[in-house]
């Protein structure tokens, strides 16, 4: 079965690329991925609020806000993250093994829907929210999460949020595909006309670890191919571009 | 006094992420929470927590004295050396 959907804004954040311009260069190969992650300023949120937000939480709002556009009060969203916030988690757990007091902040943004609150906080949205994690298919996952809300529940758009940063350097190497990326999706209902994709996935035998499906997905957006295919522990996930 | 009253100040700023406040811009006299420099409940929590893993000092987060000690760097300087 495949869900068909249409993709009505893509924002990204990736270290170097920052602009549409940016990630079509990219796509051409003019660009390469940057060494160093700058954030984005997120001036519309106050400085009270600002302060709060870790490098996760920006980019992953800088995204939100951008895709939501004059819809953020009121779309239903999706977040999705491999690993969610690791970095105050892991000082979580520095502060545990040096018997310090847990501070109280980063205790409360520490779990993974921190990043999908403090977007509903600022946003004034009351809309329906979840968070999900599903391993190296995180970034699938959550697409089919979103793309399966927008069709049972018959909505005419959905958010889809998918953030994850380089992890700390204690984790590095049990990680293979570390990539620091964020994307933000205006995801709307199939109309008969236009570009639209369908996403479905199905199992195969065999391990096969794909690359960052993020982006792959990126690539693949900005290009004229006709399909993505992420293989991964055995399943395949399939993007079809319907033209 | 001065000293420890400047310490608190780094102390807050470094604690609760106040990127755009100088040292300058808190008042010794002036309310910390809500009028003042506009802190809220979860700075109180995590002012809590840093007083005290600085100086080994237990505040009680809901008590009408924590209230009075947290008022400001002033009230909060005096309580940190009467508890030393």
């Amino acid at each position: 079965m495949a869900l068909s959907f249409n993709i009505g804004k893509c924002v990204a954040w990736a270290p170097g690329l920052e602009s549409e311009q940016d990630w079509q260069l990219w796509q051409r190969g003019e660009r390469p991925l940057a060494e160093e992650l700058s954030l984005p300023k997120l001036t519309n949120i106050p400085a009270m609020q600002r302060r709060r937000l870790s490098p996760f939480a920006k980019i992953a709002l800088h995204c939100a806000l951008e895709a939501s556009g004059d819809h953020q009060a009121d779309i239903p969203c999706v977040f999705s993250s491999r690993h969610g916030d690791l970095h105050r988690t892991t000082l979580l757990i520095e502060s545990i093994a040096q018997g310090k007091d847990l501070s109280p902040t980063q205790f409360g943004l520490s779990v993974h829907n921190a990043a999908a609150g403090l977007f509903s906080i600022f946003a004034g949205n009351r809309a329906p929210l979840s968070a999900i994690a599903g391993g190296q298919s995180s970034f699938m996952q959550g697409l089919l999460d979103c793309v399966a809300k927008l069709h049972a529940n018959h909505l005419s758009q959905i958010l889809y949020v998918y953030c994850d940063l380089h992890v700390p350097d204690c984790y590095r190497s049990y990680v293979c595909d570390d990539t620091a990326i964020g994307i933000g999706l205006l995801i709307e209902a199939a109309e008969d006309t236009g570009n639209t994709y369908s996403l479905s996935h199905h199992e195969m035998t065999g391990f096969v670890n794909s690359e960052c499906q993020a982006l792959d997905f990126m690539g693949f957006i900005l290009s004229d191919e006709s399909q993505l295919q992420a293989k991964i522990n055995q399943q395949t996930w399939q993007l079809c571009r319907n033209t | 006094m001065s000293n420890l009253n400047h310490e608190i100040k780094l102390l807050i700023i470094e604690a609760l992420d106040l990127e755009d406040i100088t040292v300058d811009d808190i008042e010794d006299d002036a309310p910390l929470f809500v009028d003042g420099l506009g802190l809220d409940s979860i700075d109180a929590l995590e002012l809590g927590v840093a007083i005290k893993n600085a100086y080994n000092i237990k505040l009680d987060g809901n008590t009408e004295d924590s209230k009075k000690y947290f008022y400001s760097v002033k009230t909060l300087s005096e309580y940190i050396q009467l508890s030393q």
